[in-house]
């Protein structure tokens, strides 16, 4: 089930929500845990099972490492045995199709081997998973006794699908007690209907515009249409990205949970370095934490350093999906983010902001062209064309007709982007003067909003986004 | 407390040193795999082009009552651009009272699978919609109904001997 369906939004989220608060609360975490696993078994039942073994077995390594603490190098043992099934786990079900594609382009004959479907989610529960016995065996927390609380850390549905990807550490405290009230149920419902209305409206409208013209064979279309296609792409993932976690972060707020925000308009951004920052931040701190600084971080030497931020790019890249143009994407972030570093870093910062965030733009835009392309050559005609070679012209009709169309939805999209869209929002929320016109004012900008996407939703088709391969 | 402490000493007298939580350990890492064999065995698809799976289904059926649809007719029965996906193969009565129909259909993603499960459940409705006041004998045909998904191979049969046809499918695959 996806959080932004007609089923979840009308009938799984409006029966979950009253049962939850109608539950004793010492049967709570029980509730959420069932209800997590009939969300995660709506679309293919099969893999709630992987997900409970998966919960089974990091729950007996957590217990398994805290009883040999004594012991470090017994409780190191069983942390590698720890990693390493997991990531062998996640290895098979995301990347054994995807190496056995790559085998079979360069072997002369053609291996025959059994496809499965990826696992919805299965990375974002495996950091997770890695991030709750790597915080065990540092002794930053305790293994957890109870098995429902460390399967809710796990499988909590608002996070399970598109994260955020919280600590356990962070999360501890609320599995035990959490406090709910009216105020949190409001303001979790404004931050899930936000995150609704940029994946139905703002994304998916973006989806429909960028197929068009990334559809479009290269040598035909011009420069123009080129950047549009890319910043349509740009607004639909960042939107779609954003929107899941805003959902899952008013939902968290609602049953009691206090989710990170994960994303921190990027697009607003003045270098790749801060970019990185602000983009799936949960993420880029998870490898900052369980991969960069283990590996020394910036604490070794400049060649040394270099490696860490490729491995960290390289590994993130791989995170959202299995496929070499995922890779060459995290490949060019890390070159740009080692340049930053290295070379031009400080001569940017002296340019004049507005110089600096058409940097960041040109830098990031160019790059989702690696995302969006279906090989490493179709990305670098695409990229060529960006810049004026195989362009049909600079600009040309079909542009402004592009433009014309769609020039409200890029300025929604704009907006939408940079802080300037909720402060626009809160402006109007904030104009009556009493407190219950302001109540007033809200309820109706937020029913709005949810009208809105309804119709969005029961009129378009559901597109079930690019996030869903992670 | 006391017991954990007593299997301890005993552990120690004896040299042997495996907690009951490594034990479990190990015991899941079996059944993690045990798991994906079942997997791979029952649910896992296949690297075979669409048209090899194609050919050892329509070698098997009896197609006497059956007329072989265009790429249209996915549209037109389910909603669904054939152009979307790496192959489609339909067939429906020709009789207009009965309900039989295979569909198989190989999507290009992951991704595709659930929505032509959706549109096949949209139509299964449908059709039970229909021959409730049509054809209620059919009902029963339509009961044995199977939807069947092994990798991006999406399988739908309506008839008598759906049962066959399934397995016909998963040994073409």
């Amino acid at each position: 089930m996806l959080l932004s369906s007609i089923s979840f939004i009308l009938i799984f989220l409006p029966v979950t929500v009253l049962l939850y608060f109608l539950t004793p609360r010492k049967m709570k975490n029980i509730f959420l845990l069932i209800a997590s696993m009939v969300f995660y078994a709506w679309g293919n039942p099969v893999y709630v099972i992987l997900l409970l073994l998966s919960v089974g077995f990091n729950y007996v390594c957590g217990q398994d490492i805290e009883e040999k603490r004594e012991n470090p190098a017994k409780a190191k043992g069983s942390l590698i045995f720890a990693i390493v099934v997991n990531l062998l786990i996640l290895g098979f079900f995301k990347y054994y199709g995807f190496l056995m594609q790559s085998i079979n382009a360069l072997s002369p004959v053609e291996i025959p081997y059994r496809e499965l479907v990826v696992p919805i989610g299965i990375s974002y529960y495996t950091l997770r998973e890695l991030s709750y016995v790597i915080d065990v065996y540092r002794n930053e927390t305790k293994a957890q006794r109870n098995f429902v609380c460390l399967g809710l850390y796990i499988s909590f549905f608002p996070q399970i699908v598109a994260g955020p990807v919280e600590r356990y550490a962070d999360m501890e405290s609320s599995l035990r007690e959490r406090t709910l009230s009216l105020q949190r149920l409001g303001n979790g419902a404004m931050l899930f209907l936000c995150g609704l209305a940029k994946k139905v409206i703002l994304a998916d409208s973006m989806g429909i515009l960028q197929e068009q013209i990334t559809g479009l064979q290269i040598g035909t279309f011009s420069t123009l249409t080129a950047w549009l296609g890319c910043a349509a792409f740009a607004f639909r993932f960042y939107f779609e990205l954003s929107g899941y976690s805003d959902m899952a972060v008013g939902l968290g707020r609602i049953f009691g949970f206090d989710l990170h925000r994960n994303f921190n308009y990027p697009y607003i951004s003045h270098s790749i370095t801060e970019f990185w920052k602000r983009w799936n931040i949960s993420v880029a701190a998870w490898f900052q934490r369980y991969v960069y600084e283990p590996l020394g971080g910036e604490k070794c030497e400049i060649s040394r350093q270099m490696w860490n931020l490729f491995i960290v790019g390289i590994l993130t890249g791989s995170l959202y999906g299995a496929g070499w143009r995922f890779l060459w994407w995290g490949v060019y972030c890390s070159i740009f983010l080692l340049m930053e570093q290295l070379v031009w870093g400080k001569r940017i910062v002296r340019l004049p902001k507005i110089v600096q965030h058409i940097y960041a733009i040109v830098i990031i835009f160019t790059g989702w062209a690696f995302f969006f392309s279906p090989d490493l050559s179709a990305a670098l005609d695409y990229i060529g064309v960006m810049f004026g070679f195989g362009a049909s012209a600079v600009a040309d009709t079909q542009a402004l007709c592009y433009l014309l169309t769609h020039w409200l939805l890029f300025v929604l999209c704009i907006v939408g982007a940079s802080s300037r869209g909720m402060s626009i929002l809160h402006s109007f929320i904030e104009a009556p003067r009493s407190r219950q016109w302001k109540t007033v004012v809200t309820c109706v900008i937020y029913i709005g909003i949810f009208i809105i996407s309804l119709a969005f939703l029961i009129t378009g088709e559901l597109d079930v986004g690019l996030f869903i391969q992670f | 407390m006391k017991n954990n402490q007593k299997r301890k000493r005993r552990q120690a007298k004896k040299g042997f040193s495996v907690s009951r939580t490594e034990v479990f350990k190990y015991i899941v890492t079996a059944a993690f795999l045990v798991y994906v064999v079942l997997l791979l065995l029952y649910t896992s698809g296949s690297t075979k082009s669409f048209e090899e799976v194609a050919g050892g289904i329509e070698s098997g059926i009896t197609t006497e009552k059956l007329v072989k649809q265009n790429k249209q007719s996915l549209k037109r029965y389910y909603g669904l651009n054939s152009a979307d996906y790496d192959g489609v193969l339909l067939y429906t009565s020709k009789d207009s009272i009965s309900a039989e129909e295979i569909l198989m259909v190989k999507t290009k993603t992951d991704r595709q699978v659930q929505e032509i499960r959706d549109a096949i459940q949209v139509r299964l409705d449908q059709r039970e919609n229909n021959f409730e006041n049509m054809a209620p004998n059919q009902l029963k045909v339509l009961d044995k109904a199977q939807i069947l998904v092994r990798g991006r191979f999406v399988f739908f049969v309506i008839s008598e001997e759906a049962q066959e046809y399934s397995a016909l499918f998963t040994k073409s695959l």
